[in-house]
């Protein structure tokens, strides 16, 4: 009995790490924001400058191509994922280089999104394309394209 | 005349039988303000006590070719102040043909004629634009190409280049070419180029300088100082520095100005120099104060600068700015201006905001 506790103590706590690591599985994969484009976009990859600009409304353009950002505000979490790690900056700060990007050339801020099937949708029909949605939302979506991770919880 | 009709047609041609979706963009600036004088030595003062104004900026973009404009309208006026057809050549570089704003202004380059946009509610007087009594000419019909380039590792430099037809001399001052009601008086052309050096591709930071020519016909009825005057040879130098930090930010700029003055029979060549410094500290998200100085030299001896009753040669102004709700604001300022034949005092407050 006295080797049996630590042997039954040790199954318990294989089975718990088992649960856990099923549990943890799943979090992550909800967790998780990626950059994603049509399947058939020309974008290959986009480094952080680059993605900041075109996220300001900046012109990005690949082979001659203007890309089209759509900013996903289908949810309050997301906006501060997109300030911190997309931008870079504070809203105010934000707002200030949107305003002053249609005032001096025009640029178009990204468009906005209000639900992740917004996004979608958008990204469907736009070859030029380019949205952050969470990796769960487009699990085995044979119609768009995954670029990269930008966060994970 | 026959070239650039042809080049636009062509632009608009390729811009139609693009596959591109076709996108908008309309951003409006309103805003209000009021003006009170004192302590007054001057016989112009350049005050309208009250101004309203809506100023709208449009752009239709498709594909890498996009129409631009900005038409402003208050209760003193109504005027298409930019009208630009764009083509995005590359992410860095895009060439512009129509009616501009010259990109030796650095005021009026970054803030145009939005008020919201700017922390104070004056210009400084070297950017005033022409129908406010402005030395400068600001608005020309031509080419305007912007770009930047990635250099000395992470440090970024922006480069403007421009030529068009300048604004004319006239008995109110500098007039513009007018692209909905053009004149058929005789034109001349004016050249500017702006550099400058950025320490990363999002700050505000940098330094640089700009270079212009402009030849200013004189046309229409003259005042005592423009008779017999054929036209002006305006050349300017500058430098212009921005440091941006967190909560503060300074701002200056000095030019250099050499005015020939052609008269029938004879010339007359002087020159100038103009310079502000402005500082701006934000003490909370939502509140901030401001204030900058205004100089000139050899102002008072310039026969180009007697053309502009108005030309406020030096002011010293502080101000206070409380973004009060999303995208609207506040502002109160007060200045002590010297114009070139005496003095005043103003307090100005001003409701701004942006609606995009």
């Amino acid at each position: 009995m006295e080797r049996g506790g630590p042997v039954a103590v040790r199954r318990l706590v294989c089975i718990a790490l088992l649960l856990l690591g099923f549990c943890g599985a799943a979090v992550p994969a909800s967790r998780v924001l990626v950059l994603v484009v049509r399947a058939d976009s020309p974008v290959v990859d986009l480094d952080s400058v680059t993605l900041r600009k075109l996220f300001l409304g900046v012109p990005v353009l690949v082979n001659g191509k203007l890309l089209h950002p759509i900013r996903n505000r289908s949810a309050e979490h997301l906006d501060e994922i997109f300030l911190q790690e997309i931008v870079g900056m504070s809203q105010s700060v934000y707002d200030r280089q949107i305003l002053g990007g249609v005032n001096r050339q025009g640029w178009r801020p990204p468009t906005e999104a209000n639900s992740s099937a917004q996004v979608l949708a958008a990204l469907y029909e736009d070859q030029q394309a380019v949205a952050f949605v969470w990796q769960s939302e487009i699990a085995h979506d044979p119609r768009v394209r995954v670029v990269r991770i930008l966060w994970s919880e | 005349m026959r070239s650039p009709g042809l080049l636009a047609a062509a632009l608009c041609w390729t811009c139609i039988a693009s596959a591109d979706p076709l996108q908008h963009e309309f951003l409006l600036l309103p805003s209000a303000e009021a003006v009170g004088t004192f302590d007054r030595q001057a016989p112009v003062t350049q005050v309208t006590d009250e101004v309203l104004k809506l100023d709208s900026i449009f752009s239709l973009q498709k594909g890498s070719f996009k129409v631009f404009g900005e038409y402003l309208v208050s209760d003193h006026e109504g005027d298409l102040e930019r009208f630009q057809l764009g083509w995005q050549v590359s992410s860095d570089t895009v060439i512009w043909i129509g009616r501009y704003h010259q990109p030796t202004s650095i005021w009026n380059h970054e803030h145009h004629h939005g008020q919201y946009l700017q922390t104070s509610i004056t210009r400084p007087a070297i950017d005033e634009w022409e129908d406010l009594g402005g030395i400068l000419p600001q608005h020309f019909t031509g080419v305007l190409v912007e770009s930047s380039k990635q250099v000395f590792g992470d440090w970024r430099l922006h480069v403007a280049a421009a030529g068009g037809i300048a604004p004319e001399i006239t008995s109110e001052g500098l007039e513009p070419f007018d692209l909905v009601h053009p004149s058929h008086d005789r034109q001349r052309l004016g050249y500017q180029a702006r550099a400058s050096l950025h320490p990363g591709e999002f700050t505000e930071t940098g330094f640089g300088m700009i270079v212009a020519n402009d030849k200013l016909p004189q046309v229409g009825p003259q005042t005592p100082e423009m008779v017999g005057l054929d036209y002006v040879d305006l050349r300017l130098v500058g430098v212009f520095g921005t440091y941006a930090a967190q909560s503060w930010k300074v701002l200056a700029t000095a030019y250099y100005a050499n005015a020939q003055l052609f008269y029938t029979g004879s010339e007359i060549s002087d020159h100038f120099e103009v310079g502000y410094v402005q500082a701006e500290w934000r003490l909370r998200q939502e509140l901030g104060v401001f204030a900058r100085l205004e100089g000139s030299a050899h102002a008072s001896d310039s026969t180009y600068l007697d053309l502009f009753d108005e030309f406020h040669r030096s002011r010293q102004l502080g101000g206070l700015r409380w973004d009060f709700a999303r995208r609207q604001a506040l502002t109160l300022e007060l200045g002590r201006t010297h114009t070139l034949q005496g003095a005043f005092s103003d307090v100005r407050l001003q409701w701004s905001a942006a609606v995009l």
